[in-house]
């Protein structure tokens, strides 16, 4: 019985690490430019399509070539968020309404969704872990539920590190405070915007080639994705990597918990509870800040 | 309060001539709008019967309910600035309500329309509730998760809904031509659609639609008016949800069956898209969006099956990229650049008073009475044991140095902020327990230090606001003559293009409307020039002296101060060093080294 439930626990964490990582990689462009990327969650399946892709390409790789490839898994869709971040970010130079980016970062998962669905069609891809089995509690877990904890673990500590101790990194975080002094100060905004959409695509871009195995790649499955990402940055708070760390994983627990106890078709149900719950009882997060009254 | 009591005798007295309402005040732009966006639905509908093209039929149909609800989700987005990705679950429950009673259970169809509005009305109950306490995207993402999670519940209640199977109901009475060649179904859905875009455009012009973009832009500014942005935000969802309800239990006379797979997410982010895409608050926008965003890879690209969601796709991302406020947006901004944009002269502040009007006020010495008052922020101390008393009809300077808690006061004083110790009495009432908006409902007005001009409503809605929260049926203290000119010159004008000296005076003019006793001004000649200062002088004592109007205001300009008020209190670090009439302040000893400096900068 306790050991159904550490199983719960494990796996619950283990996804929950992937939702603590997408909810990252929308920080670090929200606190850059206040978009939410709609796309995240199609970037997130296109790595695990690159996953998908070695393998068709190369066999089953080798341990040695699996790490090599996460970096350049990473490094594919980071360029192709820089794209989308030129393109998202092009609107607002020149009009009034700084709303456009709701449309178009929709419209570009919307454009992804559909391609994914004419090239491979409606069914999911399956990608086979390299790893075996971790046996733990006497059951065994799949090792890319503890991969993506390592994965989490990592990025949250080169995030703090960078938003904190580069001096782009603390520009950055200059202008999530106030872009308009940000600006005045003589940086260049529109080339920050563009490394953290860049930065944001290595994050997502390597949690989607690690947990490739764990989670559904195919072309309607990202939107499941960016919802639960986002409960984890809500909970966590808005721009906090630290809450998204610790909320993440409790997204997950929970999503785990449903699935075993009431069945799979509750899960969404679950976790717009939650979310419901958190902005009703404490709307700025677990870590976030209230914003003061403007008058 | 008083002055609400004492109007009986002023009720048939000439009629505001401010109250001026109905279809004659849509602009040009809209009113062509109007005309154009009916004339196609019309000619789409009519067309298809007359050569009995019974598929175009079927389209029309659907495309015009996909219209209506485009439209309803608009105001919910434009008007009230409520965000909602969900509004297919809106839309869905209604057609399945429909489709429950009638396929299932047998009702007739009108009974079934009655379920379907009261079903829609139920969602837009559950998305009103998190609205009241968050805002923006994260209301987006929590509607956005319900319309994912109500074709699982479809699903998960298949022994109510049938399931993945759906209803299906022929409504063949509905579909059969009458005597004039439409269907039932057809007319219904031309004037639901005729009505809707109609609405579109005399929504934002009505006192509802102005009091909801208030609330929407500015809950300050809207609470300063005595307006509940939470009961704004509610009966938007209400309005948005009837008429939505309204298209819904079309969608299954309409289509034939009702299943779970016709309301995943994809339709609320076409209502949401067909209201960006063919522009925000544009009566034609939902039209050119629906036509571009469904019509489209639908139907003219029909045989092109698995590329629709594509073009779909590709088509909301390259209109917004080209044109970001949207088709319509950009053709009337394109049309609207070539005219040459029009200054606004200057307000002449004499004008403003008509001498011949005099007003009843409440009785008693002490307008506003403050006892020990003291605020906190964390550490630091805004208000610090204030204790003074504004005299009626007198002209109050409170002056001091920034952060010397002046606005602070200001906020405590209209009801903003709960006072953390002490009393403050309004007219005699205490008010530290009320909300902004009751304290304004008390006939307390106030300007604010960033004007709350909003550029979300027109040029003179902005001033109009202030009508619309009067709180007597009196007619309005103001020159009606001036006012009438007022409306002509800004109803020439875009907000944008109104000055910042001269926001702050339709501020202050829009806060004089509302019949307010007491004004509490923050900052109120801040940008305006030396001219325009001896002018605003002689308006503030204008107020005083002929409409017996009690004044607070915070300036730094000490001549200014100096000229008109009859006293003034100084503030340093939340607390009173001084209190009394102009010239013994200026000569206490604590006061005079604070203002050395100012004065000769």
């Amino acid at each position: 019985m306790w050991q159904e439930y550490a199983i719960i626990l494990i796996r619950g964490i283990g996804l929950g690490s992937v939702y603590a990582l997408i909810a990252m990689s929308f920080n670090i462009v929200k606190v850059s430019s206040g978009i939410l990327n709609f796309a995240q969650g199609n970037m997130f399946v296109l790595g695990g399509m690159l996953a998908y892709a070695a393998v068709a390409l190369f066999g089953q790789p080798s341990f040695i070539v699996w790490l090599l490839l996460i970096p350049v898994a990473a490094i594919i869709i980071a360029v192709v968020l820089l794209i989308q971040g030129y393109l998202t970010l092009l609107p607002l130079s020149y009009s009034d309404d700084q709303q456009s980016w709701l449309i178009t970062t929709m419209a570009v998962s919307i454009i992804i969704g559909a391609v994914l669905l004419l090239v491979q069609g409606p069914n999911a891809l399956m990608v086979r872990s390299i790893f075996p089995n971790v046996p733990l509690f006497g059951m065994r877990v799949p090792a890319p539920f503890l991969l993506a904890i390592g994965l989490a673990v990592f990025w949250y500590v080169v995030l703090q590190w960078f938003l904190s101790k580069t001096l782009t990194g603390l520009a950055i975080s200059a202008l999530w405070q106030d872009p308009v002094a940000g600006r005045a100060a003589g940086l260049k905004v529109r080339r920050l915007q563009l490394l953290a959409f860049g930065l944001s695509g290595l994050i997502i871009g390597s949690t989607g080639f690690v947990a490739a195995p764990i989670i559904t790649i195919a072309s309607d499955s990202a939107v499941a994705y960016v919802l639960n990402g986002f409960v984890a940055l809500v909970i966590g708070g808005v721009a906090s990597n630290t809450g998204a760390l610790i909320a993440g994983p409790l997204v997950g627990v929970a999503a785990m918990l449903a699935t075993f106890k009431i069945g799979g078709e509750f899960q969404g149900l679950v976790s717009m509870l939650i979310l419901v719950g958190i902005l009703l009882i404490r709307p700025e997060g677990i870590f976030g800040s209230t914003a003061a009254r403007r008058v | 309060m008083t002055s609400k009591i004492s109007t009986g005798e002023h009720m048939i007295a000439a009629r505001p001539s401010t109250a001026r309402t109905g279809p004659s005040i849509l602009d040009r732009s809209a009113k062509i709008q109007v005309v154009i966006g009916i004339a196609i639905l019309v000619v789409a509908t009519v067309v298809p019967s007359a050569l009995g093209l019974s598929y175009w039929i079927g389209v029309i149909n659907l495309a015009t309910i996909y219209i209506v609800a485009s439209v309803f989700m608009g105001l919910l987005l434009v008007d009230a600035g409520q965000v909602s990705f969900g509004h297919g679950a809106v839309f869905g429950a209604a057609a399945y309500a429909v489709g429950v009673a009638c396929g299932m259970h047998g009702f007739s169809f009108p009974v079934g329309i009655l379920f379907g509005v009261a079903a829609a009305l139920v969602i837009g109950i559950l998305f009103a509730l998190p609205a009241l306490r968050v805002q923006w995207f994260y209301l987006g993402f929590v509607t956005l998760s319900a319309a994912m999670v109500f074709p699982q519940m479809l699903f998960a209640f298949d022994s109510l809904t049938n399931g993945l199977n759906g209803i299906s109901i022929p409504f063949t009475a509905l579909n059969t031509p009458t005597a004039i060649g439409l269907s039932i179904l057809s007319i219904l859905s031309l004037v639901l659609g005729s009505l809707a875009i109609l609405t579109s455009a005399i929504f934002p012009k009505t006192k509802l639609g102005r009091r909801m973009r208030v609330a929407a832009a500015s809950p300050e500014a809207a609470q300063s008016l005595g307006i509940s942005p939470g009961r704004m935000r509610f009966t938007a969802f209400m309005i948005a949800s009837f008429g939505t309800g309204l298209a819904g239990v079309l969608y299954p006379p309409t289509v034939g069956f009702v299943s779970p797979n016709a309301f995943h997410l994809d339709i609320s982010i076409l209502f949401f898209f067909a209201v960006i895409v063919g522009g925000k608050g544009q009566p034609l926008g939902t039209i050119a969006g629906i036509t571009l965003l469904y019509m489209l890879p639908n139907v003219f690209l029909a045989q092109l099956v698995e590329y629709r969601p594509l073009v779909y796709g590709l088509v909301a991302f390259l209109v917004m990229l080209l044109m970001p406020s949207g088709i319509i947006g950009g053709i009337v901004r394109w049309l609207t650049l070539r005219q040459k944009p029009q200054a606004m002269p200057a307000l002449q502040f004499s004008q403003i008073v008509d001498a011949t009007q005099s007003a009843k006020h409440p009785v008693g010495d002490i307008a506003i009475e403050i006892e020990g008052l003291r605020k906190v922020f964390g550490n630091v101390v805004a208000i610090n044991n204030v204790s003074m008393n504004v005299r009626r009809g007198e002209i109050h300077g409170l002056v001091g140095a920034n952060g010397s808690g002046k606005t602070s006061l200001l906020n405590v004083l209209n009801g903003f902020t709960n006072s953390d110790a002490g009393s403050v009495k309004v007219n005699g009432k205490e008010i530290t327990s009320l909300k902004a908006r009751d304290v304004a409902h008390l006939g307390v007005g106030r300007t604010f230090q960033t004007p709350r001009i909003l550029e979300q409503l027109g040029a003179w809605d902005n001033v109009q606001i202030g009508l619309d929260a009067k709180l007597s049926p009196n007619p309005t203290r103001v020159s009606p003559a001036f006012v009438d000119s007022l409306r002509d010159t800004l109803g020439r004008l875009r907000t944008e293009s109104i000055p910042h000296g001269q926001r702050r005076l339709l501020e202050v003019i829009r806060v004089i409307l509302t019949d307010a006793d007491i004004l509490l001004l923050d900052e109120p000649a801040a940008g305006l020039s030396p001219e325009e200062r001896v002018a605003f002088a002689g308006l503030l004592r204008d107020l005083r002296d002929k409409l017996g109007l009690t004044i607070v205001f915070v300036e730094h300009d000490l001549d200014l101060v100096a000229r008109v008020a009859d006293r003034v209190t100084v503030l340093e670090s939340g607390a009173v060093i001084a209190s009394g009439d102009v010239a013994s302040v200026w000569e206490n000893p604590r006061v005079k080294p604070l203002f050395v400096t100012v004065r000769h900068a």
